[in-house]
């Protein structure tokens, strides 16, 4: 007589992928929901006009003879060397583009999370919080470095390409590890400052305004201060004087502000410090009711 | 039979707030119902073996194998959460497959198994539609889709039913005990008893955040013979309705409630009264408007046993 056997559970023995990157499908998530907000896609591709205005400056400095009339007294300008990429990384319009970027495309990234009380789902997955915070950050990795990496590496190639020699290159081998450097610290920045931002409410429009008032905000209030204690050092209270100290530093140019450059080094990393402490208090999947 | 789930001396509480209180339980394969009502404990124990929550007190394992911060062990389990909990902006599709990324399989294994659960559930012609527009029943049935596209071994379900139309209440039911049969470790909350009753005879009655009693359906509806039943009739003539009635042994009391069109009888032999009521309201051409059962819930069952 055959033994009767308890029926039990099978589980799906077919090979799974090596889970090598579980943040992964965030990030691809948090980046396909960005691209499909249309005023998302016009404010990103209006993202790159500084990038093509420098592009532009580099056509024009090669060709300065064709340009006389055009290009006057600008020339100076158009001396290309770090000086010039230090521009374009530091200048006002890059950084406040890079914050509209973030504020339409990366505001909801956690925020959204909270209000639909999708925590839950992810952390009943094989899935830990850091897989899920380091997903949360590439979307922003993705977004900066397509805006500040790529555009720089692509400068300097253009440059040897108009020049036509490499000489650019060797005059100033270390160029291209300094825009690797300071997009490296822009990513690393953004992604704790939004995601900071984005996991203080349920609702992503709050966060689009934090993220703009807070980056507005330090600087009208470097600009107050200023005035009434007359010294360079308010302008660590400014988030994007100290991006603009520490993209000079790295860049190896004088320092717009008579600070040492390690100051505004520190409070950028006292900013993320902060951030990953509240992040890891805020990241939990269960609403706390106290 | 060796417990799936197991949790010993289980407490949790959010500040000052008990969550869960000495729970120590173990279940079984098979389905078991997790009953009890609003703000009982039922989600914060749900929510401690699926390992979102750290105890305060106490351990929980999922086959042998500690639960909280040991994220491979969720690998096979598949959890309904109570509330929606999706983006609203993805369709059912893209919901699906960008979970089932989360588990490592293959492309093709990933749409396969997204449309095996979405045709289980009965969404594969809605699986295009963003979940904006589904309605409350889809959107219960998609969170129960998620829960067992990865085919776990064991379903946790935080009040499947709650929300659905009758006809959606019976296909999920059916579902469930698909389940059982397929050998699955089934662990269902509910706060209403015909439910859980339709699902298993295996139920955990959970309380201000301790176990009240647990075993089968015939032990919990012991409980609730030995408490009479409420029964509100709302007729044209409640007096009449009274005087027919009055007579009647298995009737403990009868009032009039403030709107003096409504009967409120107590009876330990309900379908006794339902019986003489229709013939009543036949006989007599006694105008019924609404019968009701203020206490035929669990509600009403815990009082009476915490009141024990």
């Amino acid at each position: 007589m055959a033994t009767v056997r308890e029926k039990g559970y099978s589980h799906w023995d077919g090979k799974l992928g090596e889970r090598r990157f579980p943040w992964w499908p965030i990030t691809r998530t948090g980046i396909q929901l960005a691209f499909r907000k249309k005023r998302f896609k016009f404010v990103f591709a209006g993202a790159f006009v500084p990038a093509f205005v420098f592009l532009v400056g580099l056509y024009v400095s090669e060709r300065l003879e064709d340009f006389k009339s055009f290009v006057r007294e600008s020339d100076r300008l158009l001396n290309i060397g770090p000086k010039y990429f230090s521009a374009y990384f530091t200048n006002d319009s890059l950084l406040f583009l890079i914050v509209l970027v973030l504020a339409f495309g990366a505001a909801g990234l956690i925020a959204d999370d909270i209000k639909h009380s999708s925590l839950q789902l992810y952390f009943s997955r094989p899935l830990s919080k850091t897989d899920y915070l380091l997903g949360k950050m590439s979307v922003i990795f993705f977004f900066v470095l397509i805006l500040t990496a790529l555009p720089g590496l692509v400068l300097v190639i253009f440059k040897l390409i108009f020049a036509g020699s490499f000489k650019f290159f060797l005059d100033y081998p270390w160029l291209p590890l300094s825009i690797l450097g300071y997009s490296a610290l822009l990513t690393v920045f953004f992604a704790f400052y939004v995601l900071l931002l984005s996991a203080l409410s349920k609702n992503a429009r709050y966060v689009i305004v934090l993220i703009f008032g807070i980056y507005i905000f330090s600087n009208v209030l470097y600009g107050i201060l200023n005035s009434i204690f007359r010294t360079p050092y308010m302008a660590l209270f400014s988030v994007s004087a100290n991006l603009q100290q520490a993209g000079a530093f790295i860049f190896g140019q004088k320092l717009p502000q008579a600070v040492p450059a390690g100051w505004s080094f520190l409070v950028l990393a006292g900013i993320c410090v902060l951030a990953a402490v509240v992040l890891n208090r805020k990241i939990r999947s269960v609403e706390v009711i106290k | 039979m060796t417990a799936v789930i197991a949790a010993s001396n289980l407490s949790k509480w959010y500040g000052n707030v008990l969550g869960l209180n000495d729970v120590s339980l173990e279940v079984e394969e098979g389905i078991t119902g997790l009953l009890g009502p609003n703000g009982a404990g039922k989600s914060t124990f749900m929510k401690l073996i699926t390992g979102q929550m750290k105890p305060n007190i106490g351990t929980v394992t999922v086959r042998g194998q500690k639960v909280w911060n040991n994220p491979e062990v969720f690998s096979g389990i598949g959890f309904c959460p109570e509330n929606d909990v999706f983006y609203e902006d993805v369709t059912g599709w893209e919901f699906l497959t960008g979970l089932l990324r989360f588990y490592g399989y293959a492309p093709a294994e990933i749409r396969e198994r997204a449309a095996r659960a979405l045709d289980i559930v009965d969404l594969a012609k809605d699986k295009d539609r963003l979940i904006r527009g589904y309605s409350r029943g889809m959107r219960q049935r998609v969170k129960v889709a998620q829960a067992i596209a990865h085919d776990p071994e064991i379903v946790i379900l935080d009040e499947p039913l709650s929300g659905l139309d009758p006809l959606g209440k019976r296909k999920l039911i059916k579902l469930i005990k698909d389940f059982k049969s397929e050998g699955r470790t089934v662990l269902v909350s509910s706060h209403v008893l015909p439910e859980i009753e339709a699902l298993t005879s295996r139920i955990v009655l959970v309380h201000q955040g301790k176990i009240l009693a647990q075993g089968d359906i015939p032990y919990i509806r012991e409980l609730i013979e030995a408490h009479p039943h409420q029964i509100s009739v709302r007729s044209s003539d409640p007096r009449a309705l009274a005087a027919r009635f009055l007579g009647d042994r298995s009737i403990q009391k009868m009032t009039f409630a403030a709107d003096g069109r409504t009967l409120v009888v107590e009876t330990h032999k309900r379908d006794d009264f339902f019986g003489r009521l229709t013939g009543v309201v036949l006989e007599d051409g006694i105008e019924v408007e609404e019968i009701s059962s203020p206490d035929d819930n669990l509600q009403a069952v815990f009082e009476y046993l915490v009141g024990k």
